[in-house]
């Protein structure tokens, strides 16, 4: 990356951050030397703040963009108003050029683009922060989608983070009670280091297939090897109607509260049974095909959860659901939840926010996008509770099933997810 | 069977109509059952004798809704017991099997039954069709009418637990941390418990001809029943190996928790095969306006989830567990002879020739 670029990436970060602090700090400011009262809510203020986040996203792309996901999945960190604009940028990541990009596959594969495949398509299916997707048909016949890292965004990743991090530090020592952003930024450090090296992908790929090597219900794309590198992953083209898409789905003769109910079994075999899941469901690596099979990809994101997690996630849903504030401070603490200074009554809390929610729905049997939100804004508003990074990710995988079930207009019994049968 | 009691002949004025805050009512003034460190449900009354919960209704009403039944002339349907898989491993293979140092089956059994226990809950999901309108004769003052009213979510809360007290789950989690001294989980067991890929095969209907939500609350009412009654085998042998104190850390604190739990059970015996026994005594109307003797509908529904449960589930549940058994024992090191000792103390599986609810046999199973 030339300097020239490497300097504006520091400027336009830079400009960001002064940007955002002005935001804050200015009427922060104004009100004290009118003597004006603190407002309990500042909703615009946080949405003016996403706003300029979203703008440098958009501008500067790559890691900021994932850092904007990142944070757009923190509903236990950062305001409603904050996460609601930035989830955009889950759909908006304009592609990068053809050439770009055909370079970029032959540069890695050692190969004219002909020589590997007999046609490949110009325009990508997808393109997401850190690469983009192109349908391609192998010289054999085989029909592939191709995944190519965008040139330059190792670079731009450690140039990136980096400007972030100084940025992060000059705001904890401004700020007299700062956001503790820094372990956020170190997490998302090592999710990219993951995410960046294909390779694993292609690992991570082959792992949920024999999770579900007995279940014919489940698709996961084979991963050509041969035509695979740490930053090109070529893999089986497998077609189907997305997930969130209702007419097609209707037109196809599915159900959507069968795929609503399978979906979550899926995630409760994975997460709670097998320890391996695919991190990131969100619609687009979401697929139902007109036979009923689910077809999961993009694998950038999976994770190995520690053993006993699945046991104590599933004691925390199950206490929720018997509305148990005993076990569900239990399943807490197995969990790897900590308070900062040791005393349990956040935990006690949560626990009774949970089950005050509870008296005013549903919510027995039933996993609802709820139990996760308002676990997440519980945990906002004790600020003194750490935690797990590990739950962080399951809880954000469970909230974007939610956010489907929800678009579909139906909503899965995790208990029949969990094997119960009545 | 012979019903316990509470559940013996009633007297002929006791009330039939009661609602669902009177069905999910526990005595008062119980001393509570706290096991191992969990508060669980129920508790013990002045005399020391221990008291399933929600029963201080339930227990009268179900005694009244079967002497009404029998008052008209119509008979409970009976499992018999002669149906009963035998457990495996048995409690001497169970035996061999902790005395040997081999325990991870075994921990593994103990939680997937108390998992399943809570599963259980589930049963407040079932979907009750308007049985006024698919049921000939009056249901007023039956359990029929009582299933929305209390008795589906006071079996789920058994089951599960509900709020500060524990159920049956963690009763099965706390008998098994007492005996074994709170042991490793092996951390297979919820893969086990959901069993193989695949979606859930959808339910086979028998009776398309009736509105499919009575069926399908029918078919499950049938199989939670057979499957209640098939438990007996499980609680004894839970109570026959946590009560050993030659296996057991605690074996009367155990065997009790085991004891307490059988008896939480037999409402939702008692009330199941009730209202099982009252459909069976009156006309189903079909979605076309005809009608169908419930009878022949519910001796269906039990003679094939008897079929299933008494043939294909027990082979092929021995096999998976005889198949981890001689993996545990390769992990644990375990000498050869381990396991031909093992097979040797295994009961035979008989799988009976019929269920009783054959549908040509007119007969119920038994007359209570």
């Amino acid at each position: 990356m030339k300097l020239a670029t490497r300097l504006r990436r520091s400027a336009r970060i830079a400009r960001a951050g002064v940007t955002l602090w002005l935001i804050y700090k200015v009427p922060d400011y104004l009100r004290r030397a009118l003597g004006l009262p603190t407002p309990a809510r500042r909703e615009r203020t946080h949405e003016r703040a996403a706003r300029v986040m979203l703008r440098t996203a958009l501008d500067l792309r790559g890691v900021v963009i994932k850092v904007c996901q990142v944070m757009a999945t923190r509903s236990d960190v950062f305001p409603p108003a904050f996460v609601g604009v930035l989830k955009q940028l889950h759909d908006a990541v304009p592609p990068q050029p053809f050439e770009r990009i055909g370079a970029a596959v032959e540069r890695e594969l050692g190969k004219p683009l002909h020589a590997v495949f007999s046609e490949f398509e110009r325009v990508p299916l997808a393109s997401a922060s850190l690469a983009q997707v192109h349908r391609a048909r192998l010289r054999d016949g085989r029909a592939v989608a191709v995944k190519v890292q965008y040139p330059d965004i190792e670079e731009i990743v450690r140039t990136d983070l980096e400007n972030i991090r100084r940025g992060c530090q000059i705001y904890e020592r401004l700020d007299p009670q700062p956001l503790e952003l820094l372990p956020l930024l170190m997490e998302l450090t090592s999710h990219l280091a993951l995410e960046l090296d294909f390779r694993r992908e292609a690992d991570s790929a082959d792992r949920v297939r024999e999770i579900f090597r007995d279940d014919p219900t489940v698709v996961v794309p084979k991963i050509h090897r041969e035509w695979s590198t740490s930053r090109v992953l070529t893999m089986e083209l497998v077609d189907g109607i997305k997930v969130t898409d209702l007419d097609a789905l209707r037109r196809a003769g599915l159900d959507p509260s069968d795929v609503v109910q399978e979906l979550m079994r899926i995630f409760v075999r994975m997460i709670l049974a097998a320890g391996f899941f695919q991190a990131d469901p969100h619609p687009g690596n979401l697929f139902v095909r007109p036979n009923r099979q689910i077809v999961l990809m993009d694998f950038g994101l999976s994770k190995e959860l520690p053993e006993g997690f699945g046991l104590g996630l599933f004691e925390l849903m199950f206490s929720m659901m018997t509305l148990n504030e005993a076990a569900m401070i239990r399943a807490f603490r197995e969990l790897g939840f900590a308070t900062k200074t040791g005393d349990p009554a956040p935990f006690l809390e949560i626990a009774r926010r949970m089950m005050r929610r509870s008296d005013t729905g549903r919510f027995e049997g039933e996993f609802t996008e709820e139990m996760t939100d308002e676990l997440f804004e519980a945990v906002r508003e004790n600020p003194v509770v750490k935690v797990p990074s590990d739950f962080v990710l399951v809880g954000r995988a469970f909230s974007l099933l939610s956010g489907i079930a929800h678009t579909l207009g139906h909503r899965a019994n995790v208990l029949a997810a969990m094997g119960a049968r009545t | 069977m012979t019903l316990p009691l509470p559940f013996s002949r009633p007297p002929a004025d006791e009330r039939v109509t009661y609602s669902a805050d009177e069905i999910l009512t526990t005595d008062p003034g119980l001393e509570p059952l706290i096991a191992n460190g969990v508060r669980c449900h129920g508790g013990f009354d002045p005399t020391g004798t221990y008291r399933s919960p929600r029963i201080l209704h339930r227990a009268p009403a179900i005694r009244a809704w079967q002497g009404r039944l029998a008052a008209e002339g119509a008979s409970l349907v009976t499992i018999s017991r002669e149906l009963l898989p035998p457990q495996y491993p048995n409690v001497a293979q169970a035996k061999l099997l902790l005395q040997g140092g081999v325990r991870e089956p075994i921990v593994r059994a103990l939680t997937m039954i108390a998992i399943v226990e809570g599963f259980g809950a589930i049963i407040r999901d079932v979907r009750v069709p308007d049985l006024r309108a698919l049921v000939r004769e009056p249901i007023d003052g039956t359990a029929l009418a009582h299933l929305e009213r209390g008795l589906f979510e006071a079996h789920a809360r058994d089951e599960a637990g509900h709020r500060s007290e524990g159920g049956h789950k963690q009763m099965w989690e706390a008998a098994r941390d007492l005996a074994l001294e709170n042991p490793r989980v092996p951390p297979d067991v919820l893969m086990r418990v959901m069993g193989g890929g695949g979606r859930p095969s959808e339910r086979r209907r028998s009776f398309p001809q009736l509105d499919e939500t009575l069926e399908g609350m029918l078919s499950t009412m049938a199989n939670v029943l057979v499957i209640e009654v098939f438990a007996a085998g499980t609680f004894d042998w839970g109570d026959r190996l946590l009560s050993d104190p030659e296996v057991s850390a605690e074996p009367e604190r155990a065997g009790a928790m085991v004891r307490c739990i059988r008896g939480d059970e037999t409402p939702h015996v008692e009330y199941l095969r009730t209202a099982l026994s009252e459909i069976r005594a009156r006309t189903l109307i079909t979605v076309a306006g005809g009608t169908i003797p419930g009878r022949s509908v519910v001796d269906a529904l039990l003679h094939r989830t008897l079929g299933v449960l008494t043939t294909s589930r027990p082979k092929e549940q021995r096999a998976e567990t005889r198949a981890s058994v001689a993996e545990a024992m390769k992990r644990a090191g375990s000498p050869g002879r381990l396991l031909e000792e093992f097979d040797a103390l295994e009961t035979p599986l008989a799988p009976p020739t019929r269920t009783g609810f054959e549908p040509s046999s007119g007969a119920a199973g038994h007359a209570a």
